[in-house]
Parts: structure tokens; sequence; C-alpha cells
């Protein structure tokens, strides 16, 4: 058979498996499974185990457990209460000062948590109440949650860089420092846009919230420093010759432990299980799609589909621009329907070289994507950070939700045409710290 | 008939060259046989490329044969410190008695070789030259190979594992202060960059040499025909000579490389290798005996040829 | 929709959220049926071994580098180990998630069917999952079998018997496989709803 029409027949299957309720991982392992029986025979069987077990077989997949440890167990403190109190006090005279402390308070826990709705939640449970008591629309405040969340996978660390970077077998350092302009972009963006809203909406009260004197606000800077001590840590650690970035995130898994344990008094044996029982749960979850995903991509490969898409793609004569306009329609599309994760592993071995060959860097294409599964993150039908938030705020419906974060959606597309005519946004900063690129 | 060849190197790669030069000869001979070949590691990862082929459900392979050595220990000396001089040296042994005594193991694996070459490499320092056993003693070293490992350590070097394509990142941060691996690795992986001196496998004297044939399940060779068998051993016999004349080309190439780099040429004496090749003797070639039941054996016949 | 960790919600169901890191999750019920709360007892133990492997793999990765980075010393043995232990921990704490119903998925197609239909589009997407997860556990299983029969070793210095590495393969999957069976189980004697969706 033509291993495009092949390759059709496959994402249709795979669509109708994966919308059937069975789990991600499940449904790519069975419909692997079903192509391989039928095109390569019963024997290939044989190899499922130890594609599963070979996939995982990959020290830079320790950092995702680390990543989200730190994460979990910082949001289960109420440092991030902590955070986003000490940011209010300090922009108090600024309009809009509460929405804009929420974001900021948002990219800097994004700065430790390696996953979107856990930074949504943390900041959340503490922002939403607040904004909503001084008088901002019920969109506003959780739209701005919503969106300031899905910094969590753009400002590093980020579970998904890590997964793009072992899909593709790019630099996850270079990865994780591409990020952070881009989300210093976004959260710019997302400020611009709360200010104007803010100050369209003509309401006063929010223009001028609560005064706070110098001793109240120096008073909270102390507890804002164990999240710098963590920040800078991870950091040194980093870049500083001591670790491997995948060997980093052990150190800010004990960082964050420790802080959260010391600092924070969470040494009830019960509340440390939780935070332990949650990163197993969403780190079992992920890595099981990523072994998945790689019996899923040998299927591909087996059945010379991947090749042949490459190829077809090759001898269109497309606009380079017009052919990453569909990849990322693509992304965008599934991307409302499937989680980050899965997303990135099923399309990066196929769309990477069909992006290479057009000229486009792979660091780059990382951030465009990620941005995009930022969007998928906060938009219907499958947006987890909107349940998060309706999780915090069960009385603001959906529908206003979404509302809040549509602007906050454009503010995401701007930020990726920016990013289409100035590409140094994600290079430059990698270039600089580690040299051009390999 | 259709064969299916998996490796993990890029297009441009020697050893991608050696497959597509089997490929194309078949294909000319016109005996109803296609070689697919699935570079960069496309179908499987290197290190699980063997098993598949001792069960027939992966045809070909071009890879380091020590990455079975876990399954077969013996494999451990094709990637054994010292023990090749140089490319002419690592030819003889491939048609030595040695490495007829290895097919036999790897026919217990349903394994056969079309291919027979080598590859050399050599060390980076970041700060200094390595050349004796000496210049290593203290450094954070990362070595390709088990057998290196035990050498390097023998020589009181620190030894950290990390895969090649984290040499570059570990480099320039310093966690590492040297690195022994293939000549195409450093230039691919640009280690160039982060290094100040640079010791090649030369004419003369090269310790790191590694057995990457190209290898065929012998039950899939057994079943085609005698003409397609014949085509095959005649394309395997063209690229086989390519292969030792590009390797050798490898190095010098490298070296040009490092040289515009301006990263320094350093370059092993004779009396460094012996060096060398008495720690190892002590390390890598007795921990091997040890292990092997017929080690000593093994290691006396490629001892043996000259 | 989409069912996670920090989130088990979708947009018509009425289940209750559970946020990130926080309140209990949504898990499997098990009524008073003895083959029910037996596979539930076995997966939460699997849990906790996941947990600690992950545990030991953060101890062991900073030892390394406290070993290498202070002490400059060798640190042959700790990448490995850490390796497989994160794999151990995702294949043992499969059954674990299933349980806690952490292993996101999408139920558009269940959520657009009537009840009637959703529990047999249920019992036929677990029958697949159950089947699936049945190759591999029985490939597993020879797998480790063949690892431990010719002595396999990994070829590092370190040098690890593969097959205690391998044993995660038949273990996980067979408690994963005791679990998902005790799921369509719970949905059959109506302990538990199809998806975990309720009426409407
Ligand atoms: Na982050
Ligand atoms: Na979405």
């Amino acid at each position: 058979m033509d291993p495009i029409l092949l390759g059709g027949i496959v994402a249709l299957a795979t669509i109708l498996v994966l919308f059937s309720g069975v789990s991600v991982a499940l449904g790519l392992l069975i419909v692997s499974t079903g192509f391989l029986l039928i095109f390569d025979g019963l024997r290939s069987l044989e190899l499922i185990p130890e594609i599963l077990f070979g996939k995982l077989d990959n020290f830079a997949l320790l950092a995702i457990p680390m990543f989200i440890i730190m994460g979990s167990s910082i949001a289960s403190t109420r440092a991030g209460a902590d955070l986003y109190e000490a940011l209010e006090r300090w922009l108090t005279r600024v309009p809009g000062g509460l929405v804009i402390s929420n974001l900021g308070a948002c990219a800097l826990f994004s700065a430790m948590s390696g996953s979107s709705p856990a930074t949504c939640a943390a900041i959340g449970k503490m922002g939403i109440p607040e904004m909503r008591k001084r008088g901002y629309p019920d969109g506003v405040a959780a739209g701005s949650i919503a969106a300031g969340g899905t910094l969590g996978i753009l400002i590093p660390p980020s579970v998904t860089m890590i997964v793009y970077g072992i899909a593709t077998e790019t630099s996850i350092g270079r990865l994780f420092l591409a990020g952070v302009i881009p989300g210093l972009l976004l959260v710019g963006l997302f400020m611009a846009w709360s200010l104007y809203s803010t100050w369209k909406s003509g309401d006063q009260m929010l223009l001028a919230s609560r005064v706070y004197s110098w001793k109240e606000k120096f008073e909270i800077l102390p507890r804002v420093l164990p999240f710098l001590a963590i920040i800078v840590g991870v950091l040194y650690a980093m870049y500083g010759g001591i670790a491997t970035p995948s060997e980093t995130a052990a150190v800010g898994a004990l960082l964050c432990l420790l802080i959260a344990i010391i600092i924070y008094k969470l040494w009830n044996p019960k509340d440390l299980w939780v935070v332990l029982r949650d990163s197993t749960k969403e780190s079992v979850m992920i890595m099981f799609i990523i072994a998945a995903a790689g019996v899923f991509s040998y299927m591909l490969s087996s059945l010379f589909i991947t090749q042949a898409i490459a190829e077809w793609i090759g001898t269109l004569d497309v606009n380079r621009w017009v052919l990453m306009g569909f990849v990322m329609l693509f992304l965008l599309v599934a991307g409302f329907f499937l989680p980050p994760v899965a997303v990135i592993l099923m399309a990066a071995p196929i769309l990477l070289p069909i992006i290479t060959t057009a000229g486009f860097d792979p660091i780059w294409f990382a951030v465009v994507l990620t941005i995009n599964m930022e969007i998928g993150l906060i938009s219907p039908p499958v947006g987890l950070n909107l349940y998060v938030i309706n999780g915090i705020a069960p009385d603001i419906s959906l529908k206003t939700i979404l509302k809040g974060s549509l602007p906050f959606v454009a503010c995401m597309v701007i930020a990726i045409i920016l990013l289409c005519f100035f590409p140094g946004i994600a290079t430059w900063l990698p270039d600089v710290i580690m040299g051009e690129a390999v | 008939t259709e064969l299916r060849l998996s490796h993990q190197w890029s297009n441009q790669d020697i050893r991608h060259q050696v497959a597509q030069m089997v490929a194309d000869g078949v294909a000319e001979a016109d005996v109803d046989l296609e070689i697919k070949i699935f570079p960069s590691r496309s179908l499987f990862k290197p290190r699980e490329q063997y098993r598949p082929l001792t069960r027939g459900q992966l045809d070909m392979t071009v890879l380091p044969l020590s990455y079975a050595g876990g399954q077969q220990p013996a494999f451990n000396l094709t990637l054994m410190p010292g023990l090749v001089k140089n490319h002419d040296h690592a030819a003889r042994l491939s048609a030595s008695p040695y490495m007829a005594a290895l097919e036999e193991k790897m026919a217990e694996d349903d394994v056969m070789v079309l291919v027979h070459g080598y590859l050399a490499g050599g060390f980076v320092g970041k700060d200094k030259c390595i050349t004796s056993p000496a210049d290593v003693d203290g450094l954070q070293t990362r070595a390709a190979g088990k057998a290196f490992e035990q050498m390097l350590a023998g020589a009181n070097a620190s030894i950290t594992s990390m895969a090649s394509s984290e040499i570059y990142n570990a480099m320039q941060t310093g966690i590492l202060n040297a690195a022994n691996t293939s000549s195409s690795s450093f230039v691919s992986y640009r280690i160039y960059e982060q290094v100040s001196c640079y010791t090649p496998a030369t004419e003369d004297f090269a310790l790191w040499f590694m057995y990457q044939p190209l290898l065929m399940n012998k039950s899939t060779f057994e079943g085609l025909s005698e003409e397609q068998q014949n085509a095959l051993l005649a394309a395997a016999e063209k690229a086989e000579a390519f292969y030792l004349e590009e390797a050798k080309k490898q190095d010098a190439a490298s070296v040009k490389v490092f040289e515009d780099a301006g990263v320094e040429i350093a370059a092993m004496t004779a009396e460094d290798f012996e060096e060398w090749r008495a720690l190892a003797q002590e390390t890598s070639y007795k921990a091997f005996v040890e292990d092997v039941p017929d080690g000593q054996a093994l290691l006396d016949m490629a001892l043996a040829v000259e | 929709m989409q069912r996670s960790p920090q989130c088990s919600e979708t947009l018509t169901s009425k289940r209750k959220i559970d946020m990130a890191g926080q309140s209990s999750a949504v898990t499997a019920r098990t009524g008073n049926n003895p083959f029910l709360r037996g596979v539930a007892v076995l997966s939460t133990l699997a849990g906790w071994c996941s947990a600690a492997m992950i545990v030991a793999a953060v101890a062991i990765t900073c030892q390394m580098i406290f070993v290498r980075f202070v002490l400059n010393q060798s640190t042959v043995w700790q990448t490995e180990a850490v390796i497989y232990l994160a794999i151990g921990a995702t294949l043992v704490g499969l059954p674990y998630v299933q349980q806690l119903r952490g292993h996101v998925n999408v139920d558009l197609i269940p959520l657009a069917l009537s009840p009637g239909a959703r529990y047999y589009m249920y019992i036929l997407t677990m029958t697949l999952s159950i089947v699936m997860v049945a190759i591999v556990l029985f490939y597993g299983f020879e797998h480790w079998h063949l690892a431990y029969e010719r002595n396999w070793k990994s070829d590092t210095i370190w040098a690890v018997r593969l097959w205690i590495p391998y044993l995660a393969i038949p273990v996980g999957f067979g408690l994963f496989l005791l679990q998902l069976i005790a799921d369509l189980v719970a949905v059959l004697l109506k302990i538990d709803t199809p998806f975990g969706l309720e009426d409407e």
C-alpha cells in the first residue's frame, strides 16, 4: 500500500482510538500493535516490551519526575501565596496592580515548576479570590490565571521542553534558555492587555488598590527569599559547571523538598506523601506516554510512513512560511484535543526533519511549538488549565473563564507572529550563553 | 525480497555510505533484492539493534560490536585499548583466526559479518594535552567503552558516564576535563570548540579502535538464492575496501578540523603507547580474561596478529 | 475530555475536580468486593514502591553530583542505577496510576453517547486495553526470562545483570493487568460507572 495513504489510515485510526476514552498511552499502543500485526506480522509484537523499556532507558528522562516534584512540593506550601502577596504589596501603586501581581507570580512560579496546571493552581488559589474581592471582573480574574499558568511550560524548567529535547535530540539546556525571553515577552503582553482592559473598564477602584506602608513592604521580602534561593541554586548548578541539566533537576527537587519541609514546615508524613503521590502519578502518566509513543513512532517508521511523508513534503514546492503555517495549524488543532506531551511525541519525529529541511531552527521551533501547546491548555474542548480554574472557582462559569482567556490567546498568537519575524527572541539567549548551536 | 538495514548515523557518515554501497551494489546486480536503509536511529536505538538482528526481526545493521558485549562478553575485545595499532593492522586482524573465532561466537547468535571495518579515535583535553597515563591523573574523564574506562580508572582518572551528545555541554561548563571517543564523533559534536588539545589517532599509534562491521542475520542470508548471496558478497567486498580507505582519511580530516579551530595537536610517542598498553594489561585485559571463560585464548590470538 | 493528575474533570460531567497536588483524587471504587479490594491493596503497594524508587533516584543523583563535584571521584554506577530506578518507577507505578485514574484520556466519544451505548463502549475499550496489556506482559515475561537464562549484562563497568531491571516489565504490566480487570469488573458489577462519568 502507498505509505502516504497508509499514513492517512493510521491518523484516522489514532484519532478514533484516542477519542474513545481509552488512556492516551494505551491508545497509542493499541493502534501501533494493530498496524504492526497487520503489516509486519505477529513476530514484530515480540519487540514491544523492548521498545517500551528502551525508550525509557534515557538519563535525560529523569528530569521529568524531578521537575514535577519541584513544582508540587512548593505548590503544597503557602509559598505561592507569599510570592503573590509580596508582589501585590510592591505593585500596589501600579494601575491594575493586582492582576499584574498575579501574572508576575505566575511567571516566577513557572521558573520552579515544570508543568502548567500546577503553576495555575498554585497562584490561582490565592489570586482569583483576591481579585474578585477587589472587584475585578470574573473573566479577567480567571483568564489571567489560566493564561499565566501556561507559562509553566515555556519559562524553564519545562517538562514539555525535556520531552521535545529527547524526541528530537536537541540540547535541553539550550531549549530551556530559549524559553526565557519569549516567556518574558508573553508576560509583558499579558500585562499590557490586563492593564488596557482594566483601564477601559474605567473602574477607578481597580486602579487604586490598598496602600501598604514601607514597613509592610519590607516585612514580606524575607518570605520570597526561599524562591530566589531555589531559582538561583538551580541556575547555578545548571550553567555553573556543577551538573548537567538532567542532573540539576534532582538538585532542584531536593532543594524544593527541603525548603518545603524546613521553612514551610511540611513535615507531616501524610502531607509529604500527598506531594510524593501526586508527583509519582503525574510522572508515571507522562513517562508511560513517552514509552508508548516510542512504539507508535517505531510503527510509523517500520511501515515507512514517516519517511514517505517527509519525502512527499520535500517534493511539494511551497514557500517555507506556508509550510510553517500549515504545521502550526496542525499543532494548534492537535493541541485543542490532546495533552502537550502526546502532541510533541507524536508530531516531533515526523515534523522535525521537515522543519529543518525547510531551514527552520529546531530550538526556535520548540518555542513556537510550546506556545501553541499553551494555547491548547486554555482552549476548548480540552483545556487542562480551564478545569483547574473551574476547580478553584466553581461558581465562575466555564463560558466566562473561556471568554476571559480569549484575549490571552490573542497575546500568544501575537507572540508567535513576533517570533516568526524575530527568531532571535528565542535563539539569542542560548547562543550568547552556550555558543552558536551545534 | 526486501531487507531492512538499521543504523544510528546520519546520511553523510562513512558508515552510512558503506551501507549505501552495499544497497546500491545489490540493486545494480538486479537479483530481486532490495535493501531499505533506516539511518539516524529512525527504527531502533543504537544498543537495541543487536537483539532484533539475532532473531531476524532486523536483517542488517552497522553496529559497534562491543554494544553487544553484555550478551557475548567476548565482543568486548573489539574495543580494547592498544590491541589495534593502526588501520592496516586492523585490516589484518579482520582477516585473522582471531576474527574467525569471534565470527563463530556471532554465529551462535545467528549473526554473520558482511563488511569488516574499524574506526579510530583519540583523546581531547580541556586544559592540557593527554598523551601518557600520567596526564589523566585526577581529571574528570568520559571514555567510550568499558575497557577504556577500566584503563583510565587505572591511570587514576575520575570516570563519569554520559552520552557522547552531552560531551560538548559538559566540557563547556567544566564538568568534564577530558574525553575519549571516535574521530568522527569529535567532529560531528564540534568538540574542537571546547578543548585546548587533541591527541588524534596517527598512522603509527592509536589507542582507541572500535570494530564496527556491517552485520546480517545468518538465517536470512542463507534463505536467499545463490544469485542474491553472491550479489551481496560482491557488493560487501567492494564496500570493505572503501571502508578501510575512508577510515584512514577520517583521522586526518579530524586533525584538519581541530587545527583550523586553533586547537593544539599532540602526538603519542612509542613510549607513551607502551605505557598505556602496560596499564591496559593490568586493568582492562585482566578484567576481560577474568570475565570471559576462553578470554585468554582469544586475547592471545588477537595479540598474535602482526 | 482530558483527565490528569491535576484535574479530572470534563466540561459536561459533574465529577469532583481535584486541584493540583491538593484534594484527594478520584480513585477506583471497590465497594465491598474482596477481589476489587485485594487488587486495590496490590496497586497501592506498587505505588509506594514506585514513589520510593523516584526518591531513591533523586538521592542517588545528588550523591553523584557530590562525588564528582566535591570529591572529584569516579561516578561509574550512578547514571545507570538512576535510569533503571526511573524505568522501574514508571512500570511498577502503572497499576497505581490506573487506580488513581491518573492516565490521561480523552473521552469525547463516550460523552457524546447515551448511557447505554457508553456502557458498551467502555466494555469495548477496556477489553482492548486488557488484551494490549496482556500482550506486553506475555512478551515482556519472555524477554525477562531470556535475559535471566542467558545472564545478559549491561555493557558497562558496573555490568548489571539485566534481568533485574527487566523484571519491572512483567511485574508492572502484570499488576496493571489486574487493576484493569478490576476496573472492568467494578463496572460490570455496577460498583463504578463507565469512564467515571455520572449519568445525567
Ligand atoms: Na517552568
Ligand atoms: Na485545548
